[in-house]
């Protein structure tokens, strides 16, 4: 027998029944957000600060984005600090909670009522994120091994319990007036904390060790990732500075600055990465979440642009609202589309066929899922993606009323694929 | 203690055996992908030990590898008992990848 070896060096992964009820919430919401979508065209010629563009938000923010970052990471965080996740139970109840919370938060906003419902909601989600921070936390504290990828995601849900934690202020705000100003002035308070502290932050760092991983790729370059870190941080840093004590317009300039420089680099790395593969053949999935790291440069110009209307004094809703769409339903839906079908498949199979490899010919990953509905997921995305900010832009609701249909036929194609990979079942003769 | 041979012969069958296992990410076999380190035979015990790396420690289809490893050693060698540990000393490199492999990733 191999000596002093335990489980013969094999490590514990985080169960698949911690991971997969994340996987499926988030489609759902996603089809939810894109059915409001579609019922709501005329919210996104108006005021950002809509009952329904605030559902929508909240619903592909938490409901799909951190939902589906969620679940991802309680099988990936082990990867990255090379160590096991502390607590399948935590994992459990940061889905509870939040599965909870979500759609009572999302009601709250549709009726625009702040009251008792909203209140505990917004407290449900919290405590979700603080299961999810403590199991982080405690996992990468027994872990022997700390690199750039593990600090970038523990300083991300950090920002998250951050932003969620100013969001459940906000909702108390409505009722006790406990904040300095109304509710509405600290929007971009949160939602940046959110956008950029978490979503920015963790993207980065999964995507920095996933993106080579999947290349098959020899490049590597710490330093490269430190520097974005730092710029990423000091970015939000100054920002809060500047918006909640110094108030002057022109000064967003600087994190802005910082922002797009990181985003360069981070871009300079994956091609990098990209340019170094040892795998010529990129899949579909890879690729679209090669055009995710480009689609980062959107949400960018368009905030460059806003900035540059307040300095003048003025204001444009469709910018702002073009800017929120361009990083819920563009960067982190494009990511998410690629992802998804990158680790899904996997997760999977290896529940399935975990005991039949090396027995004869089992399936492949890939083809748990259909490539063909991928394939037309991605060309009614990438349609209804475009329609949709020309409609917002050139003020016309046909328009997005039309890209909202794209969207939902992309969300049923999505749905519809998720479920054809987690009900897969083997073959009698495999 | 039982002596431990590296019977070359048998060393072969095995490694061919092996070349059924793939890395499902990857689709490349565990022999040319170079995560087999080690293939031992006990005659007096009747055992294999083989020890393994994978391409990252975590890996979250680590179990299926080995499993695979298993099954597809105790199919060649049906009168062996196989026992695998996966090992990362060293760890496991892009440069540990063979020519057939590389070849088969350009491809």
């Amino acid at each position: 027998m191999f000596p002093g070896v335990s489980n013969n060096g094999l490590a514990k992964n985080t169960s698949y029944k911690a991971v997969l009820p994340f996987y499926v919430y988030a489609g759902l919401s996603f089809l939810v957000a894109t059915i409001f979508l579609l019922f709501s065209s005329s919210a996104f010629l108006q005021h950002y600060f809509h009952p329904r563009t605030l559902a929508i938000t909240h619903l592909m923010a938490l409901g799909w984005g951190t939902m589906i970052i969620l679940g991802a990471s309680h099988q990936l965080v082990p990867v990255l600090i090379e160590g096991k996740l502390y607590s399948n139970f935590l994992a459990y109840l940061s889905f509870a909670f939040s599965a909870l919370g979500i759609p009572l938060l999302v009601y709250s906003f549709c009726e625009f009522d702040f009251g008792w419902i909203a209140q505990w909601s917004a407290i449900a989600i919290n405590l979700s994120v603080l299961f999810y921070l403590i199991n982080i936390g405690i996992s990468m504290a027994k872990s022997k091994v700390e690199n750039v990828h593990a600090v970038f995601v523990f300083t991300a849900t950090l920002w998250l319990f951050i932003t969620t934690l100013v969001g459940l202020c906000l909702i108390y705000n409505f009722t006790y007036n406990i904040l300095s100003q109304d509710s509405l002035s600290y929007l971009p308070l949160h939602a940046h904390l959110g956008i950029i502290g978490w979503f920015l932050l963790l993207v980065i760092g999964v995507g920095s060790r996933l993106i080579p991983l999947f290349l098959i790729s020899k490049y590597n370059n710490t330093k490269l990732l430190w520097w974005i870190y730092y710029l990423i941080n000091i970015a939000l840093i100054s920002f809060l500075v500047i918006f909640l004590y110094i108030k002057i317009d022109w000064l967003y300039l600087l994190p802005v600055a910082c922002l797009a420089v990181s985003l360069v680099l981070f871009a300079s790395y994956c091609y990098q990465a990209y340019k170094q593969r040892i795998r010529k053949k990129v899949d579909e999935q890879v690729r679209l979440s090669l055009l995710s790291v480009l689609m980062m440069a959107l949400p960018l110009i368009f905030l460059l642009i806003i900035i540059l209307f307040s300095i003048f004094s003025k204001s444009n809703y469709h910018l702002v609202i073009t800017y929120g769409f361009a990083i819920f339903f563009g960067w982190i839906t494009a990511i998410i589309f690629g992802m998804t079908f990158k680790t899904l498949p996997f997760i999977v199979w290896n529940k399935i066929y975990h005991h039949k490899a090396g027995l004869g010919k089992t399936p492949n990953p890939k083809e748990l899922f259909s490539s063909k509905i991928f394939y037309w997921m991605s060309i009614s995305y990438l349609c209804g993606f475009i329609l949709f900010i020309t409609g917002v832009l050139v003020s016309n609701e046909m328009t997005i009323q039309m890209a909202a249909i794209l969207l939902l036929l992309t969300a049923v194609l999505y749905n519809g694929n998720v479920w054809k990979t987690i009900m897969h079942k083997p073959a009698t003769h495999e | 203690m039982n002596e431990i041979t590296n019977d070359e012969a048998k060393c072969s069958v095995a490694l061919e055996a092996l070349k059924s296992v793939d890395d499902p990410e990857i689709g490349l076999n565990v022999v040319d992908l170079g995560l087999i380190y080690q293939i031992d035979f006990d005659e007096d015990q009747k055992k294999i030990y083989c020890s393994h790396s994978l391409t990252t420690q975590f890996c979250p289809m680590g179990g299926s590898i080995s499993s695979g490893i298993v099954n597809a050693l105790e199919n060649a060698f049906p009168d062996y008992h196989v026992e695998v540990k996966v090992t990362f000393d060293p760890p496991w490199n892009l440069e540990m990848i063979s020519d057939e492999g590389r070849e088969f990733l350009n491809s």
